[in-house]
């Protein structure tokens, strides 16, 4: 590809994800945040022991854990992180 | 003066801002350094912390600060004339405005993404944490009290308007249901749901308001306040993917085809101000100073900007390089965006008299008229032009509205819930919310209502520069870039509100409003104090902390 070709195409995505950026992105994200949600309300449920709400008996937790490892650290730093009136609005 | 130069001199304005002063404090000051990690790319968890293009930020940034803001607050400056306002847009953005926007990105970013309460709390004091939350919700009621504002009055002035705003609702309705449930192209969902929305312009100009309901129901405030916050209520209530979000898609098309044509508009027909340059110093909402300052606030400097750029765009840049041209280069935009709000408003009317008329009845009225213009510049009708500058104006305001009370169903829930609860009830929470800015909407006087919420929004602004200030200094930076805009903003503001709370309040004591009116100056006067009562205490605290790190850099370090 020529220098010429790479700079329209360059400019094309920029243009391309400029739109991205200006219509869709925040759609993207509230997807991703309302699954997230959902994904770390099940583990608060089947695993809380880790931060100490006990909620389902350890025998299922421990059956659950292989499945759940994956996600254990980002989900701890959520749970944990603290947050304010102005994380609902961006 | 022709309107073009305005345009040019802003160009100039952005370039020099961006291209020098911008990148010295960066490379300079701030020492933004690309192989420092970001907590983007430290704590990507695929949500709220996700690295993501400049390109992708730059589009979220501007979308997310550039609302009806930037556009009412010069339409109604003007009033003072229109050099001082473009004075104040320009001087505003290159001295403070990106200052803000781009060192509220850096402040978290630096910070582990954290939000503004935990950054008050770090570095100024726990204190400051619960005076800046609380001061967070009255200033989110003056946004919904004022955007709904713009909406009931546009949707009384322009006939058109609300036929093209029920076709934006449904084809943003049927965008979600095409993009979530039948997984339908995005392509042909957008085309679709776009050319539906412009059939609801057209048909609004051949369907206006008064024709279809009648001359009262179409002129009546009651039911377009009803209108606009059953339409917030459904967007708080129902899941975002099904009301809100497929909405705001939708109408970002439509609001961004708009201003890009209009700008060329613009530029073909290159009119001259025919407003005056300069009026007088007082006029009939008040000084100059401190009130036009206040009255462009978007434009100039917003604390709305800081809240984006902390909680938002923070946690997404993927470099530290990219800080600049997303907090400070889309700063740089939304200039020029103000700067043609005030050539729509100071070229379109023969006489200031014609002008004062049409303002006097809402600026959505002058926006569409401008819209309607310089889209007719480039062949399209003036009536359909006109109806569709109605629509902007209205999905620019509802957008920001609807997301503020959807917010704000939270902070009751959060806020009230102990008390009882009851107010943890997502439709209760909502309904105190709407009728709170309901109130707001129909017994205040708008023109008041938009300076409290500027000086509220600026106020934030100068709140979220003095967080920076305590940051900068207990990393020892330099300040004066960021300390002497504070300043500024402080005094400006609390000069502001305190001028618009007494005024407001004195008419309420003096038995000068009686009515409905009463019950609006009297909440706008109180929630004005309420706010100047935070921001001195928040004050007292920030210094408080000033005076530590000071007294730390005095003292010798120890071997």
């Amino acid at each position: 590809m020529s220098e010429e070709e790479k700079r329209k195409g360059g400019i094309f995505k920029a243009v391309k994800e400029f739109v991205y950026g200006v219509a869709a992105h925040d759609s993207a994200r509230f997807a991703l945040k309302t699954r997230s949600s959902m994904e770390h309300l099940f583990i608060l449920i089947t695993m809380g022991d880790m931060l100490g709400v006990p909620i389902l008996p350890p025998y299922y937790s421990l059956r659950l854990l292989p499945y759940v490892v994956p996600q254990i650290s980002t989900w701890k730093r959520r749970m944990l992180r603290e947050k304010d009136l102005t994380d609902a609005l961006a | 003066m022709n309107a073009v130069v305005a345009l040019i001199v802003g160009f100039v304005v952005a370039v020099i801002g961006y291209r020098f002063y911008a990148s010295r404090v960066d490379a300079r000051i701030i020492q933004a350094d690309p192989k420092r990690a970001t907590p983007a790319t430290m704590y990507m968890d695929g949500v709220d912390f996700m690295p993501t293009s400049r390109n992708i930020l730059f589009g979220y940034q501007f979308k997310s600060i550039a609302g009806a803001g930037p556009i009412i607050g010069p339409i109604i400056a003007i009033q003072w004339g229109w050099l001082p306002a473009l004075l104040w847009i320009l001087l505003g953005t290159f001295f403070i405005g990106w200052v803000q926007d781009y060192s509220s990105a850096m402040i978290a970013v630096r910070n582990e993404g954290a939000s503004f309460g935990g950054l008050s709390y770090r570095f100024i004091s726990p204190r400051a944490r619960i005076i800046l939350l609380s001061f967070i919700y009255f200033y989110l009621l003056l946004i919904v009290g004022a955007f709904g504002n713009v909406v009931v009055s546009t949707a009384i002035n322009l006939k058109a308007a609300p036929m093209a705003w029920l076709f934006l609702t449904i084809a943003g309705i049927l965008a979600g249901q095409m993009i979530y449930r039948w997984r339908k192209d995005i392509l042909l969902t957008t085309a679709l749901t776009v050319l539906i929305t412009l059939i609801g312009i057209w048909a609004g100009t051949m369907a206006p308001s008064d024709k279809v309901l009648g001359e009262s129901l179409a002129n009546s405030r009651w039911l377009w306040a009803i209108a606009a916050f059953v339409f917030c209520y459904f967007a708080a209530v129902l899941p975002i993917w099904r009301f809100a979000l497929p909405i705001n898609y939708v109408a970002a098309y439509i609001v961004f085809l708009g201003l890009f044509f209009g700008v060329i508009g613009v530029l073909v027909l290159r009119p001259d101000f025919t407003l005056p340059a300069y009026t007088e110093f007082t006029i009939k909402i008040g000084p100059m100073w401190p009130i036009m300052f206040v009255t462009i606030a978007c434009g100039a400097i917003s604390g709305w900007h800081s809240v984006v750029s902390s909680s938002g765009t923070a946690r997404q840049l993927e470099s530290e390089l990219d800080a600049r041209p997303v907090g400070a280069g889309v700063m740089f935009v939304e200039m020029v965006l103000a700067i043609f709000a005030l050539i729509i408003a100071g070229t379109i009317y023969a006489s200031p008299a014609e002008y004062g008329a049409a303002v006097a009845k809402g600026p959505g009225g002058v926006f569409a008229a401008g819209v309607g213009k310089f889209l007719g510049a480039l062949g399209l009708p003036i009536e359909l032009g006109r109806s569709y500058g109605s629509v902007m104006m209205i999905v620019l305001a509802i957008t920001i509205m609807q997301l503020v009370v959807r917010f704000m169903k939270v902070a009751t829930s959060e806020l009230l819930g102990d008390v009882s609860p009851i107010f943890k009830n997502a439709h209760v929470g909502t309904f105190v919310a709407s009728i709170l800015g309901m109130v707001l909407v129909l017994t205040g006087w708008w023109q008041y209502l938009w300076v409290l919420f500027g000086g509220a929004n600026q106020l934030m602004a100068s709140l979220a520069l003095m967080l920076i200030t305590a940051w900068l200094m207990s990393e020892g930076r330099s300040t004066t870039w960021v300390f002497y805009p504070m300043i500024f903003m402080f005094v400006t503001t609390v000069a502001a509100l305190l001028y618009t709370s007494y005024s407001l309040l004195s008419k309420v004591l003096s038995g000068a409003v009686k009515g409905e009116a009463l019950i609006g100056n009297t909440i706008m006067g109180i929630v004005g104090f309420f706010l100047v009562i935070a921001a001195f205490f928040l004050a007292v605290e920030a210094f408080k902390a000033f005076g530590r790190y000071k007294t730390l850099k005095a003292q010798p370090v120890s071997a």
